[in-house]
């Protein structure tokens, strides 16, 4: 079916590395900016995000260019600026990609450094980082969404999906450069701080997860109570459809609800009893594994979704 | 070409089957636009209007477009979908050719990152220029017609451009000159005296998914709407729509 498509694998490729590293640079932004239970860690956990960040974006422009009929055309996009969601995006891309790298050598000395100029750069570039993550994230959504040809796209419900979506792939990259090179253990109190911050980003994580769980309950709710188009495009992920079973068991069980399960289990005893954090290795690693799993799936669903639906009427 | 039309028509229709290697006579049989008389409301806004009381589902026009731009095979400009409906002995066949609908408010138009895609101010044409197109595919899927296609050969955006090359020289386009049942008719909608028009305020008309807001230029005379969603209507029996295309279903 995918390759019948005209915006195949490596749109849908394109639109899940955009959301992560648009994730990865608004959680390092955030961080950097102050955001948050964060101790001595947050300096290490806003450097992973900012690492991060770029490269997924760069790697997913360059395969946007591959997907296009005239790769080698691909700088008329930046001939000329319309209000086409993609000649916006482009604008919003090539930022973006400039801004990150900026904001990611400004990490590249360990210390922080309080205010030195390094330190002001960088929390200048997160200001700029801030609106740009945000339109990265909104505008790979509104991309698809700008098209009433395709009922199952354009709907507002997408936009926040896809921005909820990017932000817990953010979190889960970071997640999982945390667990990865900066493992547990140690000093008592460096190890504290870390599980502090890894529970930090875990509850958030698990909340955003709850959310696109809340988003596509609605999608589904009002695509029901809609009539003609719209109904007729969702019927695509409800059970017998064409994508059920990608979205019910890659979106919705492996992407959401077992991530946030795990994250719960490790969360839950401190939000209820104030007991000690304990971070598990496992949860810290398959978590963000599965959400980013979820995530891909999630665009594909969408991408594939809205091509092999249309309006029911001639 | 200068004559009145009735006597071009009449002179079209007789040389037609006459010679057609007989160079400067064969030039002047092609039937041409009727030159527009006075009282235009404003710019020229070319349309089509195909009647389907008259069409046979022969694919002519299908065939003439393809040979006209050398349309690569898999893909079309123009086509002809069946609809067959009904149960046995109730049932019928009627046909639904389909080209770009040069929309008064195109979604193709206003994806399009580059400008490649744009709406001729001159005479409404919604035309792709093959020099900017970077081939992103967005027109393709913004339009709801699927009228949009890659071209495999060139690999940029190609659809029916309304046959600019022969519209601008006078003639009709390829599709409107080859059809043997005379179901096509071409011309400036905005023109109150033109064939067009006036065939079109005595007839009822329709457009197709008139709810997308698009505002087609290309009308239909005794069009059948049904699609095979309406199954689920008993009266319409069984439905079956034969695209003729790669893809069997209308999107
Ligand atoms: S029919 Fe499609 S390609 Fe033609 S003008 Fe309308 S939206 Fe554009
Ligand atoms: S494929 Fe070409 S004409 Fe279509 S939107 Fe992209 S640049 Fe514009
Ligand atoms: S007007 Fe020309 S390009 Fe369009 S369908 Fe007819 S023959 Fe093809």
């Amino acid at each position: 079916m995918i390759e019948e498509l005209d915006w195949g694998l490596l749109v849908i490729g394109y639109l899940f590395l955009a959301g992560v590293g648009a994730g990865a640079i608004l959680v390092s932004a955030f961080l950097t900016l102050g955001a948050g239970e964060f101790g001595a860690s947050r300096f290490a956990i806003a450097r992973y995000g900012a690492f991060i960040a770029p490269l997924p974006v760069i790697v997913g422009t360059a395969m946007l260019v591959l997907e296009l009929g005239r790769p080698f055309r691909a700088l008329n996009l930046f001939k000329l600026i319309n209000l086409s969601p993609m000649s916006v995006g482009s604008w919003f891309v090539g930022v973006f990609i400039t801004v990150s790298l900026l904001y990611a050598l400004t990490f590249i000395p360990r210390a922080a450094g309080f205010g030195d100029r390094l330190n002001r750069a960088r929390r200048g570039l997160a200001w700029v980082c801030l609106p740009f993550g945000f339109a990265m994230a909104v505008y790979t959504a509104i991309l698809i969404g700008a098209m009433p040809a395709r009922p199952f796209w354009n709907s507002p419900a997408i936009v926040l999906l896809f921005v909820l979506s990017a932000l817990s792939g953010g979190v889960a990259s970071v997640m999982l450069a945390l667990a990865v090179f900066h493992k547990p253990g140690g000093n008592p109190a460096v190890a504290e701080d870390r599980d502090k911050s890894a529970h930090a980003l875990g509850s958030a994580d698990a909340m955003l997860l709850l959310g696109e769980l809340a988003i596509i309950l609605l999608f589904l709710l009002f695509a029901q109570l809609s009539i003609g188009s719209v109904r007729e495009a969702a019927s695509v992920i409800h059970a017998g459809g064409a994508l059920a079973a990608p979205f019910w068991g890659f979106v919705v069980l492996l992407g959401i609800l077992i991530p946030a399960g795990m994250e719960m289990g490790v969360i839950a005893p401190k939000l209820l009893s104030g007991k000690l954090f304990n971070s598990y290795r496992a949860v810290e690693i398959l978590a963000p594994v599965a959400i980013l799993i979820g995530g891909f799936a999630l665009r594909y669903v969408v991408v594939v979704a809205g091509q092999i639906t249309g309006p029911i009427s001639i | 070409m200068n004559k009145d039309r009735k006597t071009e028509i009449a002179r079209r229709r007789f040389l037609k089957g006459l010679v057609l290697g007989a160079g400067g006579s064969a030039v002047a049989a092609v039937p041409a636009l009727p030159r527009t008389p006075s009282g235009r409301l404003g710019k020229v806004r070319y349309g089509m209007l195909i009647d389907l009381r008259k069409c046979v589902g022969c694919q002519s026009c299908s065939v003439a477009c393809k040979s006209e731009f050398d349309v690569p095979l898999g893909v079309s400009r123009s086509w002809v979908e069946y609809v067959e409906k009904g149960v046995y002995p109730h049932v019928g066949r009627t046909f639904l050719p389909r080209l770009c609908n040069h929309c008064s408010d195109p979604p193709c138009v206003s994806v399009c990152p580059t400008g490649a895609t744009y709406k001729r101010e001159q005479d409404g044409i919604v035309v792709v220029d093959d020099g900017v197109c970077i081939g992103c595919k967005y027109c393709i899927l913004a339009c709801p017609y699927d009228a949009r296609f890659l071209n495999p050969v060139t690999r940029f955006a190609d659809k029916c451009d309304f046959c600019i090359h022969r519209v601008s020289k006078g003639l009709v386009p390829s599709c409107v000159n080859t059809c043997p049942a005379g179901a096509r008719i071409f011309g400036d909608l905005n023109d109150p005296g033109s064939q067009i028009s006036k065939t079109m305020a005595r007839n009822r008309v329709s457009v197709l998914r008139p709810e997308m807001g698009t505002q087609p230029n290309v009308y239909y005379i005794g069009a059948d709407h049904t699609e095979p969603g309406n199954v689920k209507r008993h009266e319409a029996g069984e439905v079956r729509v034969v695209t003729h295309r790669r893809d069997p279903e209308r999107r």
